[in-house]
């Protein structure tokens, strides 16, 4: 389908339309952050944000998900697994949250089908928007993701200062824009240009980190001192992991309440804590902040790429940001290369 | 009954419900539960092989990785031998006949059985680790004339520690071309067999590495001993067969837990040569 053009006017009204016959997800400031939450209507959205503190990533994979329900007192305990998600749309993420779901797609959609995501993934179309402009801690260049372009998206928008350029990617895509079609007019032909111009400064502005090197280093840095003396100033509080567009690591808890009702959930866990790898009986193979430190570095930029083909990051900047210690995976890319 | 739909939805994270038959003391602290699917044509579709695990729950109490150490080829039944040493296994400690858990898999690779057809087997194992390899050993045993020699070296601390006792003293050295070595740690009255560790014992014994596979599980400190004495004995990397353990959750390579490099021992192993485990950080 050809690129389309939306006034700016108009994005209001678009909102309103997908939210009629969907559910509607997309970022609004809520108590002065801007998240991505579930909205009634246009109402409120906020397109012209660098990024939501928290990913999109917990509509696909939640902080906290019931599986199944059950009853111990039937004989069968009437194990009963969670209703599916409605059909969504996902307004708004920018390219690096929305190549985070591809690679939590080689995760969760590989060997052992994950039907909870994949179920998520399946009823959500997304619509991403290109960046204008970026945070002081963006660095997606350094994983191949442009501002503007998002792999993985249904429709791309780009702001043009009056209008967005809308681009069909896929046929979901197609199929979202066909149902808003009177809401569009066809581009006239000056869109990519204005894009690339648009775009720019997001490219131009964001750190310039460069990973030439870094994982055959890094196939060699399993035992390298760096691990203990980054790992010195960390205080283990996860939130490296918690605002990750990729992490993925998850526990899974039963709650009954003291009765024979109840039901079993997972929810998102850390590798920066030290009960993730503690086994009964005791066994502990990272007992210490050197290992759990190591692990996520190790697991984003040397284990992710042997096992799915690809670095387990896209540079989106907020554990650089949300570190109380500033442990910076931009700075540790760098150093590996300066010690490796 | 199935309701295959809501199946589709939530497998293969979602438990059957399985109803224990029989319950067998090893010893103060393991018990052996043999187990069958409330289901129909569950377990006949199981399709387990030897080495398997299972993630096994009592819903509200908690879910953990177990080795499955009955042969597939002993049909009707899973066995699942458990040590007493958390919150989940306190609790199926105290189930008995007719009792259920949850039970989903399996989960895992499995022992080379079919790599080892027409060799010699060396299995090597020390208190619970009998409980994996049992799963090959009675493979290999109820497909006897497709291996060739089977030794298994079993140890325990004390006597009183041996599992599976009525395998180890009365099936398996009955059966042809099958070798049974017994050894505790110390000396004990009215015990004529052999006293020494597990690792001194197979260097004393003295395999030939000619035709043969070696698979060892045990305690870390005894893996790691019987490791160097099989390589000093000449037996390959390629050759020498162990299993790894990590905590687990989802069993299905997803939740992080087991992540070991770029393997997951929940998918990747637990089965893994010691060429393979070489190349892994070495981190378990």
């Amino acid at each position: 389908m050809a690129d389309k053009s939306l006034k700016k006017d108009q994005v209001k009204n678009l909102l309103n339309k997908i939210a009629q016959s969907n559910q509607l997800i997309a970022p609004i400031l809520s108590d002065g952050i801007t998240l991505f939450k579930p909205v009634q209507s246009g109402e409120g959205v906020v397109l012209d944000y660098q990024n939501a503190v928290v990913p999109p990533k917990d509509f696909f994979f939640p902080q906290s998900e019931k599986m199944f329900s059950y009853d111990m007192s039937d004989p069968s305990w009437a194990i009963k697994p969670e209703e599916g998600v409605p059909n969504r749309v996902l307004f708004g993420a920018r390219p690096c949250d929305v190549k985070s779901i591809l690679l939590l797609d080689k995760v969760f959609d590989a060997e052992f089908r994950d039907d909870f995501y994949i179920d998520k993934r399946n009823k959500t179309t997304i619509v991403a928007i290109s960046c204008n402009d970026c945070r002081h801690t963006c660095f997606c260049g350094a994983f191949g993701i442009s501002p503007g372009k998002a792999e993985g998206a249904d429709l791309l928008l780009t702001d043009l200062g009056d209008r967005y350029l809308v681009e069909v990617l896929t046929d979901k895509g197609e199929t979202l824009a066909a149902n808003c079609s009177d809401l569009f007019s066809n581009d006239d032909g000056s869109g990519a240009a204005a894009k690339e111009k648009a775009t720019a400064p997001a490219l131009e502005k964001q750190m310039k980190i460069d990973l030439e090197g870094v994982k055959a280093k890094l196939d060699n840095m399993f035992d390298h001192p760096m691990w203990a003396a980054e790992s010195l100033r960390c205080i283990g509080c996860g939130t490296c992991t918690f605002v990750c567009p990729t992490c993925h690591c998850f526990d899974i808890v039963d709650f009954n309440n003291q009765s024979s009702v109840g039901y079993r959930y997972r929810c998102a866990d850390s590798c920066q804590f030290a009960n993730f790898t503690r086994a009964a009986g005791g066994h502990q193979p990272r007992p210490s902040k050197m290992e759990r430190t190591r692990q996520r570095f190790m697991h984003k930029l040397r284990y992710f790429v042997d096992r799915y083909g690809d670095f387990g990051c896209v540079g989106c900047g907020r554990c650089l940001e949300k570190c109380p210690v500033n442990l910076d995976i931009a700075q540790i890319i760098n150093k590996v290369k300066e010690v490796g | 009954m199935c309701d295959c739909k809501t199946r589709e939805v939530a497998s293969p994270l979602l438990p059957h419900i399985a109803t224990i038959n029989k319950v067998i003391d090893e010893t103060s602290n393991i018990k052996t539960f043999q187990v069958a699917f409330d289901e129909p044509g569950v377990l006949e579709n199981f399709g387990n092989m030897p080495g398997q695990c299972c993630m096994l729950s009592i819903l509200g109490v908690g879910e953990s990785m177990i080795s499955i150490t009955s042969s597939p080829t002993r049909k009707g039944m899973l066995e699942f031998s458990i040590v007493k040493v958390g919150r989940l296994t306190d609790a199926i400690h105290e189930l008995g006949e007719g009792d259920k858990m949850a039970i989903r898999g399996p989960y895992g690779n499995n022992f080379p059985y079919e790599m080892m057809k027409g060799k010699n087997l060396l299995i090597i194992a020390g208190g619970i680790g009998l409980a994996p390899v049992r799963s090959l050993i009675d493979y290999a045993l109820d497909n006897r004339d497709d291996y060739g020699r089977v030794d298994i070296v079993y140890g325990a601390r004390s006597t009183d520690l041996l599992c599976f006792k009525y395998d180890v003293f009365d099936k398996w050295p009955k059966v042809k071309d099958t070798h049974v070595h017994v050894t505790i740690d110390r000396e004990e009255e009215n015990w004529n067999g052999h006293v020494g560790f597990v690792p001194s014992y197979v260097e004393e014994l003295a395999f030939s590495a000619e035709n043969t596979i070696a698979v060892t599980c045990g305690p870390p400190i005894m893996i790691k001993f019987v490791l160097q004495a099989l390589e000093k004995m000449g037996f390959k990397d390629e050759d020498i067969i162990t299993t790894l353990e990590m905590n687990m959750r989802c069993g299905i390579g997803k939740c992080g837990r087991c992540n070991i490099g770029e393997k997951y021992i929940c998918v990747d192993g637990p089965v893994f040569n010691l060429s393979q485990i070489k190349k892994l950080p070495p981190e378990f």
